[in-house]
């Protein structure tokens, strides 16, 4: 059986044009596909059953006995850390948000550890942004600042950007600029029109010096700026000036280097200036597929993004408080529910020493470096392939994701619901 | 001893081996310094050779390769639990921690490279092996 149009559940680039081959409800043939998600579709290895630590081994056990574990480790917490989230579908979310409510807990996602940044400078000075499909049709200019798409977003380039056919273009390869600027000559770099080397940390000094040309005061900026030359400045203020629209694109190379939020926000005025002379867009390269999503569905239920706190029985956000790696290295949590994400492998040591400390839970299709921090481990079936949901593409486009083989795995959204069910039974509010 | 600037991101061998994360070819994706020749030569080693990289934070053997795409003093790593072992917590009240931009010392050694399970269990975590 061919399937055409699946969206890959990888990365925030939601490609929607991969046509899978079905045999014997197993995906063997994968077109149209990056190596990541060819990767993702074509797994095998998986956590078969749910399993638990007892007397310091791990065995198996029923799903019922998984999740009634689950509710019992999260109800008699108190100070219970919901995090993950990323990689799983809205419907699930939803849930989770419920929750976490129910528990008081706090719940973070993925977001906290990657454009968290981003988000809190879209805060404070807004988001001159568009949807990809704009970029792809319009852009006659590109910049990638601080990612690195031909290995992080490998599609990106040839969906939306720099190989894209555009509406409005005859020829995109020759009539559209790329710019990228980053510490090392990255895959993406080496294809780029104009390739700026900054030192590590630099990027608020360019932006500031850039920001300085456009408003006409080049005069202020010293010959080398972070170990840039002027010219070179000079050579992309010209360009940005002189383009018909302009789209800047950003990664954790600005997010999580010195200066954090204060770099993009900086990156966003940078914009800002730039659109009184044309028009300039700027997007965040978003990392899972659903991380976007999650964003969504948490601020129409509690208001806020990410990092909320529910201990005070109102939604309380307060980033460098309530975000997880700070809670973590504060030791403040006393258990821990990770469902969609792996902070085992991406989390500083230090904070995933708590974990393994405070009893951890994990939903997860998949063996990784959490399960081993883990008491519990709930195997489910996996979002974009054995069950279908919504999730956000990084431009905030809602994709509606398919199923494509058959799974005996429970939900994500399904072993949450139990969950929630069991809570509320055991807190006198079934 | 030099103070070298670390950076971790992502790369297409530690993004094609993500739902793989125990298997020796994440292990071996994620645990690669990428280091400029030059300062291969200035500690005395060749690409290939084993070093102890050290922060703040903690320290961890990794592989080099040598590379002229970074600048002297910056070297790089696929995210990752290697590069997390000596990454600190501390946010400076943003949340997000120092995962880039990490002053490291390195230091030739002979030490092996120890297994994603190892560095779980350095921390309290067991394995599970199915």
């Amino acid at each position: 059986m061919i399937v055409e149009d699946v969206p890959c559940p990888f990365c925030g680039c939601l490609c929607d044009d991969i046509t899978l081959t079905v045999k014997n409800n197993r995906i063997v043939g994968v077109e149209n596909c990056c190596v990541l998600g060819n990767a993702k579709f074509l797994s095998k290895k998986r956590l078969k059953h749910p399993i638990m630590r007892k007397d310091g081994a791990w065995v198996e056990v029923s799903f019922d006995e998984a999740i009634e574990e689950t509710a019992r480790i999260l109800t008699g917490a108190n100070r219970p850390l919901l995090y993950g989230w990323s990689g799983t579908y809205n419907e699930a979310q939803v849930t989770a948000v419920h929750l976490a409510e129910e528990l008081g807990a706090l719940i973070d996602s993925t977001t906290s550890v990657c454009h968290n940044p981003s988000i809190i400078a879209i805060q404070e000075v807004g988001h001159p942004g568009c949807t990809l499909g704009q970029v792809k049709n319009r852009a006659d200019l590109v910049i990638y600042w601080g990612c690195n798409p031909i290995e992080a977003h490998p599609r990106h380039l040839s969906r939306y950007s720099t190989y894209a056919d555009g509406y409005f273009f005859e020829n995109t390869v020759r009539d559209r600029k790329v710019v990228v600027v980053d510490i090392r000559e990255s895959e993406t770099a080496k294809i780029a029109d104009e390739f700026i080397q900054v030192k590590p940390g630099g990027d608020y000094l360019i932006l500031s010096a850039l920001r300085a040309m456009v408003r006409g005061r080049g005069d202020v900026v010293p010959a080398t700026v972070a170990g840039v030359k002027k010219e070179q400045l000079e050579r992309v203020v010209e360009a940005c000036q002189n383009a018909s629209y302009g789209a800047v694109f950003f990664g954790l190379g600005v997010s999580m280097t010195r200066g954090k939020y204060k770099n993009i926000r900086n990156a966003i005025e940078l914009v800002s200036e730039l659109n009184r002379k044309t028009k300039f867009t700027i997007s965040a390269m978003r990392g899972h597929y659903n991380v976007y999503g999650f964003n969504e569905v948490l601020t129409w239920m509690a208001g806020y993004p990410f990092a909320v706190d529910f201990s005070r029985g109102i939604a309380f956000y307060n980033p460098g408080e309530t975000t997880v790696i700070d809670v973590l290295a504060r030791k403040e949590p006393d258990a821990c529910l990770v469902v969609a994400s792996d902070p085992g492998a991406h989390f500083p040591k230090t904070c995933i020493e708590h974990m393994a400390a405070i009893p951890t839970i994990q939903i997860d299709p998949c063996v990784n470096p959490t399960t081993a921090l883990c008491q519990v481990q709930i195997p489910v079936a996996i979002t974009g392939i054995e069950v279908a949901g919504t999730a956000y593409r990084m431009d905030g486009v809602p994709i509606r994701m398919k199923k494509v083989v058959e799974t005996e795995f429970p939900t994500d959204k399904q072993v949450l619901d139990r969950i929630c069910e069991r809570v509320r039974e055991l807190n006198g509010n079934g | 001893m030099t103070i070298y600037t670390l950076t971790s991101g992502r790369t297409i061998p530690q993004g094609s081996f993500v739902e793989h994360k125990i298997s020796q070819g994440y292990r071996e994706a994620t645990s690669i310094l990428f280091i400029h020749p030059m300062d291969l030569f200035d500690l005395g080693i060749e690409s290939g050779d084993n070093v102890r990289v050290s922060s703040e934070a903690g320290s961890v053997v990794l592989k080099t390769q040598e590379t002229e795409t970074l600048r002297e003093g910056c070297v790089f790593i696929a995210l990752g639990p290697y590069a997390n072992a000596i990454t600190g917590g501390y946010s400076h009240g943003t949340g997000m921690p120092d995962y880039k931009e990490i002053s490291v010392e390195i230091e030739p050694t002979d030490d092996p490279i120890v297994t994603v399970w190892d560095l779980m269990e350095d921390i309290g975590g067991l394995r599970y092996d199915s």
